[in-house]
């Protein structure tokens, strides 16, 4: 399975080298793009100082984190996004339904766009900045609990992303709703979590654990509290929530499935 | 120009009734904009815990920009809005679009107005009542929304002339989606979209007033929600008239550039 994917993703890599300049013009497009993302939060602490409490370098933290993780699901997982929607479209995803393979691993081969890396690099450089801005000590559970972090975050984003593609089964196109889960999400996340009210709070850390992406984490790296009483702990719980969340991302897909009706003819 | 009056309304009001019949596609971006709308204003209201104005801005003020700047963007403020014409490029029909007896940058402005008359009067304005309703977005005075009226003409000229040049990039590059992106970029970032230009570092500020991006969304902006006295009102509207003839004129050099030079893909 695993020789197979490689095989189908080398393939999607080769050919979107074929337009080379736009290839290299995408890739700087997203590490600009993201870039702006962070100079977007830069500007508004440079004018307001900072937010709930917390200054730049730790918002940078923050931000580097969930973006990172970001970059990687969509990397990933951009299969869901224009392909998919173009198979329901035109009535394709029923070629889909006939190979013998399973319909996620065939939609999720469907794309894999190399050129995020732009977003990679842009959320490196940032973590780059707050790590030298922040004395951190860097004890090996706080080591081990950055990979732990993004890895968790790649799985709720990608999982993000295919709950967004599945309500293609019902409205054939919604491109617009994978941007409200997953960049809502990421936007939601590039600041402290506890700047929102008690109910968000709780919907972004058990309903849609974008949270767990980074702040839990963000506090037991920086040795902070939180003011609404999330103990630092808590962040070697973002394994069992990402877990828990693309489990259940991927029985509404397959619920999705199983209610297709196709369009074509 | 061209005098086919007739037909351009008929395109823009065909344009128009389309826009109408994708229900959920419009219900779905009317939820995702307010969506982002509530997003910014918790935001600022973090921000803003301390209370008073920052560059001049009190916190309803900042609250009612990000919400005026969301219902702008289905009219193209904040990236450019898909008119279909580099797909006709890539698809090759393009060519059939070039040898019909009208006027081609004329045809997609119609086509561009008709949509986003639409999406002005609906997906913006139900997107800003969204605001006011739960966050105390302003209302705008009469006299600021009739120079709001000549303001978003002017703003929906220039971001189309703007967009039909990076259409057009599709002649020379076959694909357009890293010019696009770039232009994005500057789209929803030096437009004032984003944020307030108030709130940028004056260099920053300096080269938004020197750009038309500013014309699309920061001053139409400005004018709903009378922060601009008269006199600048008046001069914000001039600004714009000028990008708009600048880059109206920019547009069609580029397509007789690229008649001089067109190959058609498919066929």
């Amino acid at each position: 399975m695993i020789q197979l994917y490689l095989t189908l993703i080398g393939a999607r890599v080769r050919s979107q080298m074929q337009y080379r300049v736009s290839f290299w013009l995408e890739l700087l497009g997203f590490l600009l793009v993201t870039g702006l993302e962070f100079a977007t939060i830069a500007i508004l602490l440079g004018r307001f100082g900072s937010v709930g409490g917390w200054g730049l370098a730790e918002v940078a933290l923050l931000y580097g984190l969930t973006s990172f993780a970001f970059s990687l699901a969509e990397m990933v997982g951009r299969g869901f996004d224009s392909p998919f929607e173009r198979m329901m479209v035109m009535g394709a995803f029923d070629g889909v339904l006939a190979r013998p393979l399973g319909a996620f691993f065939q939609v999720l081969t469907a794309d894999f766009q190399l050129r995020r890396l732009g977003r990679t690099a842009q959320a490196a450089l940032v973590l780059a900045y707050a790590f030298s801005q922040i004395p951190i000590v860097w004890t090996p559970d706080r080591l081990l609990l950055l990979p732990v972090t993004v890895l968790s975050g790649f799985l709720i984003y990608l999982a993000l992303i295919v709950i967004g593609a599945t309500f293609c089964f019902w409205t054939t196109t919604t491109p617009e709703v994978i941007n409200v889960f997953t960049f809502g999400g990421e936007q939601m996340a590039s600041y402290p979590l506890s700047i929102y009210q008690e109910w968000l709070r709780a919907v972004f850390l058990f309903l849609i654990p974008v949270g767990f992406s980074n702040y839990p984490a963000a506090l037991y790296l920086l040795g902070r509290a939180d003011p609404h009483g999330l103990p630092a702990w808590s962040a070697w719980l973002a394994p069992l929530a990402a877990a828990v969340f693309f489990g259940a991302a991927l029985r509404f897909w397959r619920f999705g499935v199983s209610t297709y009706a196709s369009t074509g003819s | 120009m061209d005098d086919r009056m007739e037909l351009y309304l008929a395109v823009a009001a065909r344009s128009f009734r389309r826009a109408t019949t994708y229900r959920s596609a419009y219900l779905a971006g009317i939820i995702t904009n307010a969506f982002f709308g509530a997003l910014v204003c918790f935001v600022y209201q973090a921000l803003y815990a301390g209370g008073g104005r920052v560059a001049g801005l009190s916190l309803n003020d900042a609250i009612s920009y990000a919400w005026t700047t969301q219902s702008l963007i289905s009219i193209g403020g904040a990236w450019i809005v898909s008119a279909g014409i580099s797909q006709s490029i890539r698809s090759g029909d393009v060519i059939t679009d070039l040898s019909r007896p009208w006027s081609f940058y004329l045809y997609w402005l119609s086509r561009s107005f008709g949509e986003r008359a639409f999406n002005l009067l609906v997906r913006g304005a139900l997107t800003y009542l969204v605001g006011v309703l739960y966050f105390g977005a302003r209302l705008p005075a009469p006299a600021d929304l009739l120079a709001f009226l000549p303001a978003i003409i002017l703003a929906m000229q220039v971001s189309f002339a703007f967009s039909f040049m990076v259409n057009l990039t599709a002649f020379w590059l076959l694909d357009s989606t890293g010019v696009t992106l770039l232009s994005n970029v500057m789209l929803t970032f030096l437009s004032g979209f984003i944020l307030p230009v108030a709130f940028f570092p004056p260099a920053l500020q300096a080269l938004v007033h020197a750009l038309p991006f500013e014309s699309i969304t920061g001053l139409p902006t400005q004018i709903f929600l009378g922060q601009l006295a008269p006199a600048q009102i008046a001069r914000a509207l001039a600004t714009q008239a000028a990008w708009a003839a600048a880059l109206t004129a920019l547009g069609l050099a580029m397509q007789a550039a690229a008649m001089r030079k067109v190959v058609v893909q498919g066929g």
